[in-house]
């Protein structure tokens, strides 16, 4: 996307760091200083028209403070210093922030942050204190890998308004970006693909039996209810059992992206396969070309298949 | 986000504006401009739902400040309009600053931009060439006193009631003004008579304004002159001297017209002159003459009788004759005169009147005795109000020192000023009213005084406010004036020095605002450990990137056991001074901030201590 004027005539600022000062600021009047030089134009031939002294005086006084803003402006932004942080991955299409550390001696009045490639009306805005702070500037992904969410420009128009002061900067630290989360098929490698196909589409859970799978019988008791009787046994023997029952051991999934869909469809897919299961605490791995990942659960197994989701090859 | 702050700031703003519109002169259009701009920034703060509303709304007051800065000049709306001025750069430093301080903090940041904005605006004020306006200034109001186009019976009695100032003359001192008796100020000069009123000759377009006068002599005597709003575009003056703004003329007949609009108190200055006043040679004109023949046959009759035996500076001396001989009264209440012949009722009948009266009778006289001459109305008098602590001294001529007289035109004298008046009430010409009305209790008690504890305030605020009128008559003329003065044969570098002068303000102002940029507590409690942290640097104690204060003390005590109890101590008031709860941090600050000094001291005496030593004691030790 290319950016809008003046920020596409302004050299790239690279680094993991980025000091604010005369070579890195950038200053214009906003449109109300615009607005309010205009006005003053107005005061200066009311006065001039009326010979009224008040109303030049008014005229003199807001140029004045016009000729004055862009300093201060300048001196809100000035010597503040930006770092990287580590951002933390996340998924393609939901809304991350990306850590940068500002570093300041004074207090930062009203400042607004955002990425230049960024639609809407994400950013960050605020007050800085002096000493260090993390700023969470917002970020919408649209695709998975290690992404760079290009030109940071951070603003001021503190203390009067009149005048925008910017600087801008191309944040080095890449961010794990997972692929989006879209529910759909994914490839079982040791269960029936038809059935296992046909369960992923329904959405339904893929707990199977029923009534009938008990795993072992013992002698019926009044306060068990007539449910967990043993109807069968009952029948054969007239002796009155209660089923007993108790969780088949889930068997891990071994998850593979599912050939018959595009290369990043299925894989959008699997990281939402993913996510589930690891929201379920169930278990399993990932094949991806010759990469496997052994099944397994918990939080760093979950980080290693999203992160091998995230850079498989396209 | 709109900053509650800034909304209420900037309805204290409005509320300021509505408190100067309720004090300006509804008759002016510009007036009903201001307020619609008040009500549409009304309208906009309440309904204002981004800050781009509430700028807008900033943008409208600021211009309707400035159109009622055009229609109230003088020095107490001047303070009012300061005032809003004040507190509308308060609401954008409330709103532009995204919340980050109270009331006070903002108020305070705008006097301060103000104050570092005052060199900016001198230099402005006087360096930026000053304009005549652009399009012609129509006539949008009445004063709201003043004496008349014409002469009417009564009109001056009227004025006599008021007790506002007309005027203000503010010369060098008092020495400088003509004595009591002699303190005519001319205004209008009424030269047709129908029989019963006076009135001007219609103007006759700029022809009629006559030569320019020549410039000012350098160094002469200058009077600053001060005229309230009035009804007549004809200025006040002695009849002498030269105004400093040329494009004030003067008349044949001796009236000085200005460029102004009449609605607006006019500023001029006039230098001492030694030229006799050339309207004063101006040989008179047929219609000086004039007289309705047969309205007042009495008068008429008399005249004629003077006009057949005496030279005309006889006849001059007949009337004052006839107006000391007979027994004619000064009075605020003369009987009606009636339409039939109104000076043979008065000159035969009652003789009971004021200055008009006379004034009218004496010229009628002489006109009909030949002897051109013609009515002028102005003011006589005034009171002479000292010199202050809060400005130069003036006169002050009020609405009741308004006065008619008469002058005659003698062919070896030229244009003579004649007050009947004063023939038949010297004190009144001499003492003012008041004492021309002595003993006469009826006319004393229409006079009003005002509060009488009031006036020693009132004079010195008119004082003040003359310095101020003084400062603000700085025109187009005043300004060549000054640059020639003070740039000379580099006239033409006006904008250079403009240009240079912003810089260095510019430069100042923004020195001073660093200077005065409040630094949080915390930061200069995080500077007091730095400064003290600093004093084991020489030790080579100096903390790593990452590590704690804590941490730091802990190293720099296991490596130097001596330092333990100082860093110990700093270390805790330290975190004690930055958590101190929110609210208390002013009490326990002083206590804490001591506790953080002596900790400093004890540190500095240790560090000295250590640092006597030989270094390789000093060097840390290798890790294990």
């Amino acid at each position: 996307m290319r950016e809008p004027f003046p920020d596409r005539l302004i050299r790239r600022h690279g680094g993991a760091s980025h000091r604010l000062g005369l070579r890195t600021l950038y200053i214009l009047p906003s449109g109300f200083g615009w607005l309010w030089l205009l006005s003053c134009g107005v005061l200066f031939i009311l006065g001039v028209q009326g010979s009224s002294h008040g109303a030049l005086l008014l005229a003199y006084l807001g140029l004045g403070l016009f000729l004055l803003a862009p300093y201060l402006t300048q001196f809100n932004l000035q010597g503040l210093e930006l770092r990287c942080g580590s951002p933390a991955p996340g998924f393609a299409g939901d809304v991350l922030p990306y850590p940068v550390q500002a570093t300041s001696r004074d207090q930062r009045l009203a400042l607004g942050a955002r990425f230049r490639r960024c639609e809407g009306d994400l950013g960050w805005s605020g007050s800085l204190e002096p000493g260090q702070q993390w700023l969470a500037v917002p970020w919408r992904p649209s695709r998975r890998g290690l992404q760079s969410p290009g030109r940071l420009r951070l603003q001021s128009s503190a203390p009067l308004g009149l005048f925008v002061c910017w600087t801008l900067w191309d944040p080095p630290a890449p961010q794990l970006v997972y692929p989006a989360r879209r529910p759909g098929p994914v490839l079982e490698l040791d269960r029936p693909q038809t059935r296992e196909r046909h369960q992923a589409e329904a959405g339904a859970d893929a707990q199977a039996g029923g009534s009938d799978h008990w795993h072992e019988l013992t002698p019926h008791r009044p306060e068990e209810g007539l449910a967990r009787l043993a109807w069968k046994q009952l029948a054969r023997s007239g002796e009155r059992y209660a089923k007993r029952f108790a969780d088949p051991q889930p068997r891990p999934h071994l998850l593979a992206p599912d050939p018959a869909l595009p290369r990043e469809r299925a894989l959008e897919h699997l990281s939402a396969r993913i996510w589930q299961l690891a929201a379920s605490g169930e278990s399993y791995g990932l094949v991806l070309g010759n990469q496997t990942i052994a099944a397994g659960s918990g939080s760093a197994q979950l980080e290693r298949c999203l992160a091998a989701l995230a850079l498989a090859a396209p | 986000m709109i900053e509650p702050l800034a909304r209420r700031l900037q309805i204290l703003s409005l509320s300021l504006l509505a408190l100067q519109l309720l004090g300006s002169d509804w008759a002016s259009p510009l007036c009903w401009g201001s307020l619609t701009l008040v009500v549409m920034a009304s309208l906009k703060l309440a309904k204002a739902q981004r800050p781009a509303d509430l700028r807008r709304g900033l943008l409208a007051q600021l211009i309707a400040l400035g159109v009622l800065a055009g229609l109230n000049p003088n020095l107490g709306p001047g303070l009012v309009q300061a005032a809003t001025g004040l507190v509308l750069v308060a609401a954008l430093l409330a709103q532009e600053s995204g919340g980050g301080g109270n009331l006070r903090q903002m108020l305070n940041r705008s006097v301060q931009l103000l104050v570092v904005c005052l060199p900016l605006l001198v230099l402005l004020f006087l360096f930026i060439p000053r304009l005549g306006p652009p399009w012609p200034q129509a006539e949008l109001g009445r004063g709201r006193t003043g004496l008349s186009e014409q002469l009417d019976p009564g009109a001056i009695a009227q004025l006599a009631l008021d007790p506002s100032p007309a005027l203000r003359i503010s010369p060098a001192q008092e020495q400088d003004l003509p004595p009591a008796d002699q303190r005519y100020w001319r205004v209008r000069v009424l030269d047709r008579f129908d029989g019963q009123r006076w009135r001007a000759a219609p103007a006759q377009g700029p022809a009629q304004a006559w030569a320019p006068p020549a410039p000012a002599p350098p160094g002469a005597a200058q009077q600053l002159w001060l005229v309230e709003p009035s009804p007549l575009s004809a200025l006040p003056w002695g009849g002498s001297g030269v105004p400093l703004n040329p494009q004030i003329t003067s008349t044949a007949k001796g009236e000085l017209l200005g460029p102004w609009q009449t609605r607006v108190r006019r500023s001029y200055g006039l230098a001492a002159s030694n030229q006799p006043p050339a309207w004063q040679r101006q040989a008179p004109a047929r219609s000086d003459l004039d007289f309705a023949a047969g309205s007042n046959p009495q008068l008429e009759a008399l005249a004629e009788g003077w006009r057949q035996q005496l030279a005309p500076a006889q006849r001059l001396a007949a009337a004052q004759a006839l107006f000391q001989g007979q027994p004619f009264r000064y009075t605020l209440q003369p009987p009606p005169l009636g339409d039939v012949a109104p000076l043979d009722q008065f000159l035969f009948a009652s003789r009971a009147g004021f200055c008009e009266h006379f004034a009218s009778a004496f010229t009628g006289l002489m006109r009909a005795a030949a002897v051109p001459a013609r009515v002028v109305v102005g003011y006589q008098g005034g009171s002479w109000v000292p010199a202050n602590l809060w400005g130069r001294g003036y006169l002050e001529v009020l609405q009741q020192d308004a006065h008619a007289w008469s002058e005659v035109w003698l062919a070896d004298q030229g244009w003579v000023r004649i007050d009947p008046t004063a023939w038949v009430a010297p004190a009144r010409i001499q003492a003012g009213l008041r004492s021309g009305l002595a003993g006469q209790w009826a006319d004393l008690g229409l006079l009003s005084q005002g509060l009488p504890w009031l006036r020693p305030l009132t004079r010195s605020w008119t004082n003040l406010d003359l310095a101020w009128n003084q400062l603000l008559r700085y025109d187009q003329f005043s300004q060549d004036a000054l640059m020639q003065r003070w740039l000379g044969p580099f006239r033409s570098w006006q904008g250079l020095v403009l240009v240079l002068g912003l810089a260095l303000a510019l430069a100042l102002a923004v020195w001073i605002l660093g200077l005065l940029r409040p630094t949080p507590r915390q930061e200069q409690q995080r500077r007091r450990l730095d400064r003290s942290l600093s004093r084991l640097a020489p030790l080579n104690l100096v903390p790593q990137p990452g590590e704690s204060l804590p941490a730091f003390c802990r190293r720099a005590a296991a490596q130097l056991p001596e330092l333990g109890p100082g860093l110990e101590r700093l270390q805790t008031s330290y975190e004690r001074l930055r958590f101190a709860p929110r609210g208390q941090e002013r009490a326990r600050a002083l206590e804490l901030a001591r506790s953080l000094g002596a900790a400093d001291r004890e540190l500095a005496a240790a560090a000295s201590r250590l640092g006597r030593r030989p270094v390789e004691r000093l060097q840390s030790p290798e890790p294990p």
